[in-house]
């Protein structure tokens, strides 16, 4: 039997575009409101190979979110589909099959009826659908997760604000244009949990 | 849609979260008071401004009564 998964621990399969930034600051913003915390393939440390690693990760969180909203055709005259996603939720599917009761995946989907086209093997999963937007994502993880004392939609969506403004000077702090970089996520993750617990000893709620 | 799934893990302690993040103690200090000014405008009022009367009209007033 493997060991027990972190239960605090989300795994978050997104695609790492720069169109997509306000939406991966929503999903940071949105766990650790929930007292969940998110994890990203880019912050393990190298060494390994990367499917490994990812693996890895994945066996040792609770739970994992698998956006497949920019699961497209690139738009580069040399048109490749963009596998990283579907690939990484097979492999959850495969470990949570293996053992069940130590995993719960999750899907997310811009539209509704997408998924039905572009994974039809995946019907019968009733993905969560965010619009495309910021504040689709924070209603869709209260619709996901549950927990006493969890603020509401619109407060989460004013701290999202704060650190998606903030994340300019993030960047340039560790002089990269890459907010899925590793330094920049592990710092936006301390700000929004800083927010969050902020937020929870401030309340109220509604 | 599934119902949702109800959390009652204990909140990430400070703690655990410097461990894993591993931010500078310095700034973690400076994101501390981001946060706080941010959090401190957006609080909103709870008691309604208190209007205050000049000591000259008080006086005024009372004697007309």
């Amino acid at each position: 039997m493997p060991p027990p998964p972190d239960p605090k621990a989300v795994f978050l399969n997104v695609p790492y575009d720069e169109e997509f930034h306000s939406l991966y600051i929503a999903y940071i913003v949105g766990l650790f409101q929930l007292g969940l915390v998110p994890h990203l393939a880019s912050e393990i440390p190298g060494g390994d190979r990367r499917l490994d690693r990812i693996s890895k990760l994945i066996q040792s969180c609770r739970y994992s979110i698998h956006d497949l909203s920019r699961v497209e055709v690139s738009v580069a005259p040399t048109a490749v589909p963009r596998f990283n996603m579907p690939l990484e939720l097979g492999m959850t599917i495969t470990w949570a099959n293996l053992h069940p009761g130590l995993h719960t995946w999750f899907v997310w989907e811009s539209e509704l009826h997408r998924l039905q086209r572009s994974a039809s093997d995946l019907n019968g999963t009733d993905p969560y659908i965010h619009n495309g937007t910021a504040e689709g994502v924070l209603r869709e993880l209260c619709n996901a997760f549950r927990r006493d004392r969890m603020p509401s939609v619109p407060r989460m969506l004013e701290d999202f604000h704060f650190v998606d403004n903030n994340l300019n000077a993030i960047l340039y702090k560790y002089g990269t244009r890459n907010p899925y970089d590793r330094s920049v996520f592990m710092e936006l993750s301390w700000l929004s949990k800083t927010l969050a617990d902020l937020t929870r000893q401030t309340g109220p709620i509604a | 849609m599934r119902k949702p799934i109800h959390i009652t893990t204990p909140w990430p302690t400070q703690e655990e979260m410097a461990r894993r993040f591993r931010i500078p103690k310095a700034r973690q200090r400076e994101l501390q008071a981001l946060v706080d000014e941010f959090k401190a405008k957006l609080s909103p009022l709870e008691e309604p401004p208190v209007t205050l009367v000049e000591p000259e009209k008080r006086r005024k007033r009372a004697s007309a009564a």
